[in-house]
């Protein structure tokens, strides 16, 4: 029979949805993905660490807890203290599995490769350090490595040039707003944590853009005009999308959507902020914890919404301030252009 | 340091609760203690007619690295007018920081430099080795507070030393002073280990005084932390070679096998060695959301129970309530005191 590995589907799961599931798939495990984040996992999440650490890695023990319960064999919580180039995650993620082994309860036990990109991706060393946990061969190990790194590109290829637009909305409907939201993947994407923003604001016709959807490429070029580059992978994501949003024509706004207790969010989003004061961008920061009320976060985003449109209708005349480019649609061909001169995907 | 170089340093007043109150006006909310301390400082040292201000930096994943930047900014907003310099740890090497002090120091000669560089270095040795000297007189003396204002008066001579021999006297007498305090010898002293985040450790005000506290309750207390381990190892890329130091973070195997930035791994391996060396409890001190730190706190549940030895976690932000943590200190204090006792009670049998 084959072993039952368990990936809890938070924090960076959400970044690599594809690569770790494909690679146990590939190399003969069971694969449990935990269920989406529900009221349960952020209460025995919350039980199991102490109160101070944030949300999300509240919300990673959560999901850990339900996987014990789930006869799993295998755990997989990766070390990941980079995932690029003189980028770090954050200190609590590099220190998940000490957290996971130091808990209350007794987890089976832990796949725990080191994830470390500092200095470069290096594929052997992802060998190396995964082989010990497998009684398989390294080539083995290494054929489904490379599969699953494959699939994981195509898979940022496409997500990478689809904004997060409901169908049915008109891309030339010139009441669509753009809306940038500035969260970290894992924020964005868990639909529980976030009382499920993206889909509300892209009922409000709006144009959801993420961090994610604009190449690094960008956000590299962008970061680098600042003294001192973000030295966290995710820093570096928010204030270069942060930037290049507001350089983008077209009326817009910007949500900087970030959970209790974050650290990076804490310097990163008051940059972020700062900036969008200067360039004259209307923002609104949310901050999430186990308590936001799902009326209140409601409530706040139409009022933002309300007033972009307002903003929309009293700052901008008849005349087309950027030649042919009249309504927000075709202006938004400016990011659409700046998808397809993207080829940093397509390798 | 600076000034033998010939520049003049305004250091700003005291950490008081002005300081702080200035600073977490201006700070984003959710930022960690030192920063809105800093930002404090350094609008009360602008008062003071500071035109410059130096800063360490960091490349992660402590939010330190980003301090300087992130004050600049802030300072900048408020209309503060700052020239920042911000040092980076030499990561390419020694020569690398000499430079950016170059920068710093403009015209005064290499050697100069590196002599006000020595100097400072040594400097701070000195006054850490006597604060472990007061650390292990506080509790016992008899005239509570000897030691202490011992210690205030060496900072300021050691302050005005100018050169090597000044510093060695002014040191050798601070030292003598404090042996010969009188003292309770035969007074049973509980040893308490301080891990935690450095600032914290090293601000006294930022701590609520934990450190004087604890040694006016009756315990000896060993910081995992001192001044010059951080400026050598952090600053100067551990230019200066000690013997017999320990390094607290080979001993945080099994309990965190990866450095998560800060302190983390130290205070986590200055826990374990306390542990193993016959300390009677360990207090943890952090400012609130420090990120390496809660890494810790999550982890030391598990010390604590594998190597008996109780462990109490102290969160540090602007609203601490002096009683508050004083009932928190005695009561640990009591709990250590009464395991004690009935250790020594089971040994008698």
């Amino acid at each position: 029979m084959a072993c039952k590995v368990g990936i809890p589907r938070a924090l960076l799961y959400y970044r690599f949805s594809r690569l770790w599931p494909v690679f146990f798939e590939k190399i003969g495990y069971e694969v449990k993905i935990s269920d989406e984040t529900n009221k349960a996992t952020i209460d025995r999440g919350a039980a199991s660490v102490v109160d101070e650490v944030c949300l999300p890695v509240k919300i990673f023990f959560g999901h850990l807890d339900w996987l014990s319960d789930c006869a799993v064999d295998y755990l997989f919580v990766p070390r990941i203290v980079s995932i690029e180039k003189k980028a770090y995650i954050c200190p609590k993620v590099m220190g998940l599995p000490d957290m996971a082994a130091a808990a209350k309860k007794d987890y089976p036990p832990l796949i725990s490769p080191l994830i470390n990109n500092i200095g470069g991706e290096k594929d052997e060393e992802y060998i190396r350090e995964l082989s010990p946990y497998f009684s398989c061969g390294k080539k083995r190990l290494k054929q489904a490595w490379l599969e699953a790194k494959k699939e994981q590109t195509r898979y940022d290829h496409t997500i990478s040039k689809e904004l997060w637009i409901k169908e049915g909305l008109k891309d030339n409907d010139s009441e669509v707003l753009n809306v940038l939201v500035l969260s970290h993947c894992y924020v964005a994407h868990d639909r529980y944590l976030n009382m499920n923003l993206l889909e509300k604001l892209n009922e409000a016709r709006c144009r959801v853009i993420l961090p994610e959807n604009i190449s690094d490429e960008f956000l590299e070029r962008e970061v680098r005009g600042l003294k001192k580059r973000p030295f966290w992978t995710y820093g570096k994501q928010l204030l270069g999308s942060a930037f290049w949003f507001s350089r983008m024509p077209g009326r817009k706004g910007a949500i900087i959507l970030t959970t209790f207790g974050c650290g990076i969010d804490s310097f990163i989003g008051n940059m972020a902020e700062r900036h969008f004061k200067k360039a004259g961008i209307p923002y609104l920061i949310i901050t999430l914890d186990e308590h936001t009320g799902q009326a209140g976060l409601e409530t706040r985003v139409e009022a933002f919404l309300d007033m972009l449109r307002w903003r929309r209708k009293h700052y901008e005349n008849n005349f087309p301030p950027y030649g042919e480019y009249l309504d927000t649609a075709t202006r938004d061909a400016g990011i659409h252009r700046a998808y397809s001169c993207c080829t940093s995907y397509d390798k | 340091m600076l000034e033998y170089i010939g520049l003049t340093v305004v250091v700003p007043p005291m950490t008081s609760k002005r300081t702080i109150v200035l600073g977490t006006q201006y700070a984003p909310e959710f930022a960690c203690l030192p920063l809105k301390i800093n930002i404090g400082n350094f609008i009360e040292a602008k008062e003071h007619g500071a035109d410059t201000f130096l800063m360490a930096g960091g490349v992660g994943p402590c939010r330190f690295g980003l301090y300087g930047q992130l004050e600049a900014e802030i300072l900048g907003e408020l209309g503060i007018d700052y020239d920042a310099l911000i040092i980076e740890p030499p990561d390419k090497g020694i020569w690398q920081f000499v430079r950016r002090v170059r920068k710093i120091t403009g015209s005064a000669s290499w050697l100069r430099v590196l002599q006000g560089i020595h100097l400072g270095y040594r400097k701070a040795c000195c006054i850490d080795s006597l604060e472990r000297v007061v650390e292990s007189v506080r509790p016992r003396e008899r005239a509570e507070g000897t030691a202490d204002r011992i210690f205030k008066q060496a900072l300021s001579t050691i302050d005005r030393a100018n050169n090597n021999t000044e510093l060695e006297e002014a040191a050798g007498l601070a030292r003598q002073k404090l042996q010969h305090i009188p003292q309770n010898e035969d007074m049973d002293v509980l040893k308490i280990g301080l891990v935690g985040e450095i600032y914290t450790l090293l601000e006294p005000f930022a701590s609520g005084d934990v450190e004087r506290k604890l040694g006016r309750m009756g315990a000896h207390v060993v910081r995992s932390i001192y001044l010059s381990d951080w400026v050598n190892g952090h600053l100067l890329g551990g230019f200066f070679r000690r013997k017999g130091q320990e390094e607290y973070k080979n001993y945080a195997k099994p309990y965190l096998n990866h450095f998560v930035g800060g302190h983390g791994i130290e205070s986590i391996g200055a826990g374990v060695f306390f542990a193993n060396n016959g300390f009677d409890g360990i207090i943890h001190i952090a400012p609130l959301t420090c990120m390496p730190e809660i890494v810790a706190h999550c982890i030391f549940p598990k010390v604590s129970e594998d190597l008996d030895i109780p462990v109490m976690t102290i969160y540090l932000d602007e609203q601490a309530g002096e009683e508050g943590l004083n009932t928190r200190l005695e009561a640990f204090v009591d709990l250590l005191a009464r395991k004690r006792e009935a250790r020594e009670t089971y040994r008698a049998i």
